[in-house]
């Protein structure tokens, strides 16, 4: 398989980033905390790795074949970053927060449901089974992921939970290269592969991700803002304020019912 | 080749890239005015507050039938009426509901400044939550058309908490030295 120049361009600066991305991740001790989105980068590097052996020496369909399962494999890790990040901010104690337990299920159970639809919805050209799975696959992922970060911010913002600055970063970034995607696999799903307009929704895509990748690198790279310390008193000053209002909040339960 | 199907499919993606970008922007917006307090940056936050008439609410909070640390009991030291025109109707209400949201958020200011703090700020998050929601089930109640008379204990009850709080929270942040302490009291 020949690689034009503007492939191998995207090829390059993709595994530069990823490399780099890596290297942040693992210098600035965040693989620790961010262990899936550590795996989601190592797994992008070995993919780009991987594909470039294949598309060099390999044969088409074997490219294909390859190119397919690091596209589940990817899928099964973002949504394992989406978890991961959902955890840090939804478990602020280690258990998750009561009040958005239920809503949290029915935003996954409805995400699902809708992306599927989605995914099912457009008529593609012919195509080849993997392709046309390919394809749908995309979109439903770029759906779903949309979907869960919007939902995971109104969530927050509703029960009034912080976002730590880092998670902050990395949700903005899978986040928009979602929503990107999500046109740009609109695009490839009603047209034909190998021409025109179906590469340059591909180079859209690709270079979307570079531009998230270069985000991460950065915000990743800065230390978050160091938090303060309470001191003691205010701590036990803390402690009467929310025993008082769970004590009355008892009395006003009480008169509801 | 763009066939019914597919008009369709666009159709429903323009609806939906529509909702997924505007509940996003709700909502990012909502939590950036958040951002906009970062550790001492009061003002903004304290500009929310709306002034109610401090002495009517301590008037209200402390009848002895809702007075802390005591029984449950029906309200006889106090009116319901003049309870309700005490708090100033329908507007006090409002007032208070916007008041308590601005509470809500100087208990998300400690969570994200003080993680040491976290455990029980998260429990005050989850009771702050619910004051909330009780005042807005008053506001419902009152917008009905019900009596005001007949949630009278009930609006009694949330104003203690609600006065209760003010009182906690300006103690909190008297004890933790926090700057704008003086605006706060005078804003509650």
């Amino acid at each position: 398989m020949h690689l034009s120049g503007a492939v191998f361009a995207f090829w390059a600066a993709g595994f530069t980033a990823h490399f780099l991305l890596l290297f942040v991740l693992l210098f600035r001790h965040h693989a620790k905390t961010f262990p899936a989105f550590t795996t989601l980068i190592a797994a992008n590097l070995l993919n780009s790795i991987a594909l470039y052996e294949i598309a060099l020496r390999g044969s088409k369909h074997a490219y294909f074949v390859a190119y397919f399962a690091f596209a589940i494999l990817d899928l099964v890790l973002q949504l394992a970053v989406t978890y991961e990040l959902a955890r840090s901010v939804f478990c602020p104690t280690g258990t998750w927060a009561r009040d958005i337990r239920k809503g949290f299920l029915i935003l996954v159970l409805g995400s699902l449901a809708v992306a599927f639809v989605l995914a099912c919805l457009p008529s593609p050209p012919e195509k080849t089974v993997l392709g046309m799975l390919l394809d749908r696959g995309n979109l439903f992922s770029s759906a779903l992921q949309c979907e869960l970060f919007v939902g995971m911010i109104a969530f927050s913002s509703t029960a009034n939970l912080p976002w730590n600055t880092h998670v902050a970063r990395i949700a903005q970034g899978l986040g928009f290269y979602s929503l990107i995607g999500l046109v740009t696999e609109a695009g490839h799903n009603i047209l034909t592969r190998n021409t025109l307009a179906f590469e340059s929704l591909t180079y859209v895509r690709m270079s979307t991700y570079l531009l998230c990748a270069s985000y991460w690198i950065v915000m990743l790279w800065l230390p978050a803002p160091a938090p303060q310390e309470l001191p003691e008193e205010a701590q036990r000053q803390l402690f009467t304020l929310q025993r008082r209002v769970e004590y009355d909040l008892r009395k006003l339960r009480a008169l509801k019912r | 080749m763009m066939t019914i199907r597919n008009l369709d499919f666009f159709g429903f993606l323009l609806v939906f890239l529509v909702a997924i970008i505007g509940i996003g922007t709700h909502y990012y917006l909502r939590d950036r005015r958040r951002e906009l307090y970062p550790y001492g940056k009061w003002d903004e936050l304290l500009k929310r507050l709306a002034p109610l008439d401090h002495q009517n609410l301590e008037r209200i909070a402390l009848d002895p039938a809702v007075a802390p640390y005591q029984e449950i009991q029906l309200v006889e030291a106090t009116n319901p009426q003049e309870i309700w025109r005490v708090l100033g109707g329908m507007r006090g209400i409002e007032l208070m509901e916007k008041n308590c949201s601005v509470l809500v958020d100087l208990v998300f200011y400690v969570q994200q400044w003080y993680p040491e703090a976290l455990l029980v700020a998260e429990q005050l998050r989850l009771n702050a939550r619910e004051v909330e929601w009780h005042i807005g089930r008053l506001k419902a109640t009152a917008k009905s058309g019900r009596p005001p008379v007949a949630a009278a204990e009930y609006l009694q009850q949330a104003v203690a908490i609600y006065y209760h709080m003010t009182r906690e929270v300006l103690a909190l942040y008297e004890q933790a030295n926090l700057p704008g302490l003086a605006d706060l009291q005078r804003a509650l």
